[in-house]
């Protein structure tokens, strides 16, 4: 099992004059789980795309770690797994050449079966993106986020888009990839909220 | 990495050629502005330094609408996250840098026949002309490449592109038609000095924005 920590200190954003949240703090390790929780316009993408690296903060520091050896831009996708709103696969590429495009080892191939299997999108494989619904866009974005196997999970919105039985598989997904893992979503659905054993809560407080 | 690139590569083309928009305006621009310029001059054949002007504004044109565009869209169509996610800024780099230079270079390649057909601008030189288009084309998509970068985090992206790319485009055009010129003329003896500088330009760019390109991605 790997030895894993995220660990934010007096995280802090600001869009111009406008301070969205300060001063957030938190520790994970490995066989965590969190929540981030708040309404609309109160950071929670932001948090989340500032926990993963891929924004800066305007103070604060976020440590991310796997077996002692930090996690960077440079090897972001071989340890973690994100999707969001943000995140589109590419509109004019099948779904099999989204896939082929984020695979990082021959390893993967087998999984990458497996998750268009497991989220009913095998058999649209070969389809171009573009024709997709939106559920079935998000259960694309999903299986990128699980393609290579990450022990970091970061989770924005999942469950939007998703029909009832696409969430069940979606939330029994999660159950059985928390074990050994570190899992944070950014959700207000209470079922998504559920999943989580920690829960950091954004809004007025926090500003 | 090179298997990387080479998915990026394969991934940037297919986007391109499924959606056709900018392959599609650049070679109308290229094939269009040729002929009517032809037409314009009514058989005349020009004097080889607006020869020369025209051919590069040719090229130029044909080609920008392409190149900046290959970051922009990433922008446009929300999947420069997804991109960052699942890459590393250096091979990002240089996957859109191959994508344009081949870009730019094809352009250039039918430009060059239709140009000296429709125009009778039979290059005397035919080396140094043949090198000039090649080593012009390269600094072109060079600097383009990392401005495209750049402007497409910026939220007024024609005027800043227009802007900055300004001071970076002027010498290489400056260097490319003076020596285009020089390979069009009879009497002329074109040096290799110039031709040296368009390599050590691009070499430059290159450089200095592989180096930068990092902290501009992820901005």
């Amino acid at each position: 099992m790997d030895n894993l920590l995220i660990h934010a200190e007096n995280v802090s954003a600001r869009f111009g004059n406008v301070t969205v949240f300060k001063n957030i703090s938190f520790r994970l390790e490995t066989g965590s789980s969190m929540a981030i929780t708040g309404p609309n316009g109160s950071g929670k993408s932001t948090l989340l795309q500032i926990v993963a690296g891929l924004q800066r903060t305007v103070s604060g520091t976020v440590t991310r770690r796997v077996n002692d050896a930090e996690i960077t831009v440079e090897n972001f996708s071989a340890h973690a797994g994100y999707t969001g709103p943000l995140v589109n696969p590419y509109d004019m590429l099948t779904a099999a050449e989204n896939l082929a495009f984020t695979i990082k080892d021959s390893a993967a191939k087998e999984r990458v079966i497996h998750l268009l299997d497991y989220f009913d999108l095998y058999k649209e494989r070969n389809k171009i993106v573009k024709h997709f619904s939106s559920g079935m866009k998000q259960r694309l974005k999903l299986i990128h986020a699980f393609i290579n196997d990450p022990v970091i999970i970061m989770l924005d919105e999942p469950g939007s888009n998703l029909d009832s039985t696409g969430k069940d598989k979606l939330f029994a997904k999660i159950e059985e990839l928390k074990a050994g893992r570190i899992v944070i979503i950014a959700s207000n659905e209470q079922d998504e909220i559920n999943l989580c054993g920690e829960r950091v809560e954004l809004g007025k407080q926090n500003i | 990495m090179e298997n990387r690139i080479y998915k990026h590569l394969k991934k940037d083309i297919l986007v391109e050629f499924r959606n056709r928009s900018a392959v599609n305006i650049s070679f109308a621009f290229a094939g269009i502005t040729t002929i009517a310029v032809s037409l314009a001059s009514g058989g005349i054949r020009l004097d080889a330094n607006i020869q020369s002007i025209l051919f590069w504004i040719i090229i130029f044109f044909s080609g920008m609408s392409g190149l900046a565009h290959t970051f922009i869209r990433e922008e446009e169509e929300r999947t420069a996250l997804f991109l960052a996610i699942h890459s590393i800024p250096e091979e990002v780099y240089i996957s859109k840098l191959l994508f344009n230079l081949v870009f730019f270079i094809f352009i250039a390649l039918v430009v060059s026949p239709l140009y000296i057909f429709f125009m009778h601008a039979i290059p005397v030189h035919f080396t140094h002309f043949c090198l000039t288009v090649l080593f012009g084309s390269i600094a072109i998509a060079s600097v383009s490449t990392i401005l495209g970068a750049i402007v497409s985090k910026a939220e007024n992206r024609g005027t800043l592109f227009t802007v900055i790319s300004f001071p970076l485009m002027l010498p290489v055009l400056w260097i490319a038609i003076m020596n285009t010129t020089a390979s069009l003329e009879p009497g002329a003896a074109p040096g290799f000095q110039s031709i040296l500088f368009l390599l050590a330009f691009s070499g430059v760019i290159i450089s200095a924005s592989y180096l930068s390109f990092k902290f501009i991605w992820m901005e």
